[in-house]
Formats: C-alpha cells, sequence, structure tokens
C-alpha cells in the first residue's frame, strides 16, 4: 500500500492538456466590448455552466469552516536588536529570566524566518534536534538534557532538522496508571515569561 | 507508530501570491501533523522548491503558506495543502490568453480555462470511506472593489459561486467564456475566480484544502482624446490634446495614431510622438497624456482621424477616436497694382 501510494503520488505532475482554443478567430481590431455586451455574454455562460454535468455537494463552504489556526496566535515571537522570528508555541523550551522580554513581538523588527534569527543571535539563542517521537510527546527528553536546559544561559528552542518544531506534552504511558509515583522523565513544559 | 516515509515535494511559489508582495511581510511554511497536532515550520528560502524533511502521518499534514506584517503582526492565509497517505491528491491549473506566469490573470471580458486532476480516489471499493471516494470542488468569486488590487483581501469574504463533487479520478477541462466577479458595470469588474478541491470530513482530519488556484480579473481599459471636438475645423497650430487613459491592462502598449480620412476601423496610422505609453506591471494603470507640438504627423490638409488604440494579449483595440478637418493653407487673397 505504501508504496503503492508513493508511486502515484511521486508519478502525479500536472498535465496540461491541450485546452479548447481561448477565444475563436478575432478581427485585426476592434471596439472595446460594452457592458450591454458582456451582461448578455454572461446570461449566456449561465446557461452553459461547465460544471453542470457534476453533482451539487451540500453543507457549509469548507473554506469557512475549519479555518486554521492563525500563525501569530499559534507561534511565539523572539525579538532581539532590530529583528525578530517566530516559532510555533511550544518548541521554546527554556527562557532565562533575564530574557524574557525578548519573547515578545516589537512592531517594525525585522521579521525573518528562524534559521537567519538564529545565525545572527546564536549567542543567546541554542537549538535542540527533537525526534519526531520527543516532537509528538511518545518519547521523553532525556533527563540530562532537561537538567542542562535548566541551568543554560541561553533560551532553547526545539528544532526538527533546523526547524522549529512544537514539543507536545509527554502522553503518559498506559501503565502509568497502575505504577503511580513512578518516575518517569518528562518533556518541559515550555517556560513562558 | 505506523509512519509513511513519503516525502512531500512542495512548491514555493510565494511570488505568486498578491500578500507577499511589500517588504514588510516575511513568509513561513508551516506543516501541520495530523491528527497529533505538531507543528514545524520549514527552513525556507524566499523562493525556489524543496522538500519537507519531516515524514507524513497516515493521518496526514497540513501545509501552510503564511504571510505575517512586521510592523503589524498582521497574518494572511496565502495558500494551503492537506496530504495525506490515505487522502486523494489534486491539482488546479488555469489558463487564460495572457502568457503571464506569475498570477494567472485576464480581462473582463475573456475567456479562461481550469484545468482540475483528481487522483486516489478509491472507487469501486464498498469499504472506503465517503472521504475516499470523493472530494468537493469549489468555485469562489471575490471582488477587489472600485480601484481595488486585491494586495491584503479577506479571501473568507468570498462568495460561494457553485459546489459540486468530483467523483472519478483523472483530469478535466472546463471551459468559462466569461468571469463571474460581482460588479455592477461588467467592463469594470476587478477581482478575481478561486477554485480549490476539498477532501470531505473524515475521522482523522476535518475538510481540507487538497489544492487551489486563482485568476485574477482586471477591468478592460476606456481612454478618451479630449482638445478637440468631432468636425473641428483646426487652422494653422494642431490644439494641445489630453488623453485620458483608465485601467490600461497590466501588460499593454496604448497609443494615439493618426490617419487621413474618416474612421475606419482597423486602419494603421502614424503614432503621434509622445503618445505611446507601455504597460508592464502586475495591476492596472491610470494616466493622463498631454499632445502637445505634433503637427509634424499631418502631411496634407483635409479630413482626419485620431484613435486611441491599445494592444494587449487579446489584441488591438479602440478606445477611442475624434474625426476633424484640418486646413493650414494660407490663402493671400489681394492685389498687386504699380504706379508709374
Amino acid at each position: 500500500m505504501k508504496m503503492k501510494w508513493i508511486s502515484r503520488t511521486l508519478g502525479v505532475s500536472l498535465v496540461v492538456l491541450a485546452a479548447a482554443p481561448l477565444g475563436a478567430e478575432e478581427p485585426e481590431m476592434r471596439d472595446v466590448a460594452t457592458h450591454d455586451q458582456l451582461t448578455e455574454k454572461l446570461r449566456a455562460a449561465a446557461k452553459e455552466n461547465p460544471t453542470v454535468k457534476l453533482r451539487p455537494s451540500e453543507g457549509p463552504d469548507p473554506t469557512k469552516v475549519n479555518r486554521p489556526e492563525s500563525i501569530v496566535k499559534s507561534s511565539d515571537f523572539l525579538s532581539f536588536a532590530g529583528r525578530a522570528t517566530l516559532v510555533p508555541k511550544r518548541a521554546i523550551l527554556h527562557v532565562p529570566a533575564n530574557m524574557a522580554d525578548r519573547v515578545k513581538f516589537v512592531s517594525g523588527n525585522q521579521l525573518m524566518p528562524f534559521g537567519d534569527f538564529f545565525a545572527m543571535n546564536r549567542g543567546w539563542v541554542t537549538t535542540f534536534e527533537v525526534t519526531r517521537a520527543q516532537a509528538e510527546g511518545n518519547q521523553p527528553l532525556p533527563e540530562d538534557v532537561i537538567k542542562r536546559f535548566q541551568k543554560s544561559s541561553n533560551l532553547v528552542v526545539a528544532v526538527f532538522k533546523g526547524g522549529p518544531i512544537s514539543v507536545l506534552p509527554l502522553k503518559t504511558p498506559p501503565d502509568a496508571t497502575a505504577t503511580a509515583g513512578a518516575k518517569t522523565p518528562a518533556t518541559p513544559a515550555p517556560k513562558k515569561p | 507508530m505506523n509512519v509513511s516515509p513519503f516525502i512531500l515535494g512542495i512548491s514555493l511559489a510565494v511570488l505568486a501570491t498578491v500578500g507577499a508582495q511589500t517588504t514588510n511581510y516575511t513568509n513561513f511554511i508551516r506543516q501541520k501533523q495530523l491528527p497529533s497536532g505538531v507543528q514545524w515550520d520549514m527552513p525556507v528560502n524566499s523562493m525556489g522548491e524543496d522538500q519537507s524533511p519531516m515524514a507524513i502521518n497516515p493521518g496526514g499534514a497540513q501545509f501552510e503558506l503564511w504571510t505575517v506584517n512586521g510592523i503589524t503582526s498582521a497574518d494572511y492565509l496565502l495558500d494551503s495543502r492537506y496530504v495525506g497517505a490515505y487522502v486523494p491528491v489534486a491539482t488546479v491549473a488555469i489558463t487564460s490568453e495572457d502568457p503571464y506566469d506569475v498570477i494567472p490573470r485576464t480581462r473582463a471580458d475573456r475567456p479562461f480555462n481550469v484545468t482540475v486532476m483528481v487522483d486516489g480516489l478509491q472507487l469501486g471499493n464498498p469499504e472506503a470511506p465517503e472521504a475516499a471516494t470523493k472530494v468537493q470542488f469549489l468555485r469562489h468569486v471575490q471582488s477587489y472593489g472600485t480601484g481595488g488590487t486585491g494586495f491584503g483581501i479577506d479571501r473568507t469574504a468570498a462568495t460561494l459561486k457553485s459546489q459540486t463533487y468530483i467523483e472519478t479520478n483523472g483530469t478535466e477541462i472546463l471551459n468559462y467564456s466569461i468571469n463571474s466577479v460581482p460588479g455592477a458595470d461588467r467592463t469594470k469588474v476587478r477581482g478575481e475566480e478561486r477554485f480549490s478541491v476539498f477532501s470531505l470530513e473524515d475521522y482523522q482530519a476535518p475538510e481540507s484544502q487538497l489544492a487551489s488556484q486563482f485568476i485574477q480579473i482586471w477591468p478592460i481599459a476606456d481612454g478618451s482624446l479630449s482638445g478637440i471636438t468631432s468636425g473641428e475645423l483646426i487652422r494653422f497650430k494642431l490644439p494641445t490634446v489630453t488623453l485620458t487613459l483608465n485601467d490600461l491592462y497590466p501588460d499593454s502598449h496604448t497609443y494615439a495614431q493618426v490617419y487621413k480620412g474618416g474612421p475606419q476601423l482597423g486602419k494603421t496610422g502614424k503614432i503621434i510622438p509622445g503618445s505611446s505609453l507601455v504597460v508592464n506591471d502586475t495591476v492596472p494603470q491610470s494616466r493622463v497624456l498631454t499632445l502637445v507640438d505634433y503637427d509634424d504627423a499631418f502631411d496634407e490638409d483635409g479630413q482626419w482621424t485620431m484613435e486611441l488604440v491599445t494592444k494587449t494579449p487579446f489584441g488591438l483595440e479602440r478606445l477611442s477616436y475624434v474625426s476633424f478637418n484640418l486646413d493650414r493653407t494660407i490663402e493671400f487673397n489681394g492685389s498687386i497694382t504699380s504706379q508709374e
């Protein structure tokens, strides 16, 4: 199934077939169309709706329901020295107390992708490469790493292949309730200023 | 977890988005894994093509192209795609007579074609969920308003013109002879038509956009000549003429030409110096030109016609004309006498 999907998907390319000729033979020069001519053309076009052979669907407009959440609302800004970037919420793993005021939007700062911002701010921003399982909350971050963050004087951002990524709270294993009280390394909740 | 090794190639046609054309805006591509909700920002260049190294879960992933204003922090969703191992795939392409390839565009009176391709529908499988057997095809229309260019418009305010199911795999070409962008004066509508393919809601994901493309519709140009009236007799010097040009198509060459005789559509004349205006832009332009000292264009007396002509990807069209009579011959009536 996987291979079938892969070949099917990768094999798909946009095939622009020979479309119907756009515009019939026209005179070398003509007067511009008038409102009345276009109104009549529109009326005729309504009778020749090209989707008439498709079955009408019902329900609310899908473009108006389930709108993606605003990227600004689902992100944290980092701003410093006239530059700024944004990262998904829960991507910031550690914020030193003296850098709390850098986790905000500052109007007029040059907004840039995280990679560019990081390249200019390595002095106080550190990245930590997480795995998919860690990002999904299926695997905890190593305890020693968490301790290192807590002592770090740098702000720490979780990344995956160089891009900032949200790290979801650690999902409680099914047998955790049975072993309540057992110490499980936890993914640190994103520290908010 | 069974994770598909599928790697998505995502095209970043960032310049193909109206909202990303000013320097205060920065673009971001966010990948949202479903159903986990993990969010990841792809490291991207401002333009180009790249692959997402983040493998997609069986539940699929939503790719969103956003632009964010660095002054106001306002954000705009420029485009989005839902992809997944068990989700149908679709593409939408729009072509018109205008070969401009950054954003499909045409004029208020011209036709266009929409090519929609759907693949991956599980046909003939009675156990397939409904979301795997059909997709929705939507047509939205939206006016930019008087003088609007589409910059920063709220696309959620577009009007849903039609909503249908596509229930077969394959490519379909839909021919639209004219646009349906709202507007009282059909020659002056300006706006866009958007064609989208959406998946149906299932247990893993809501209705999500699989493909979308829009075409911009620009108004028909109009123009007027003032300074000479029809039938006027002009003696000696040609008067100053003002050309008022409105809504010149983004790819157009407009000029005033003159030829001897009455108005005759299709006749080629002499272009008046200073009247030629070439527009190579992304939105229509309006201009006022003043013509002075153009007498050299007229080489003899008699009836002449001055025409305002515009050349676009749609052909050569006459916007306005005026005919007048020219008489620059000085006749001297007198007598000579000699005194002896």
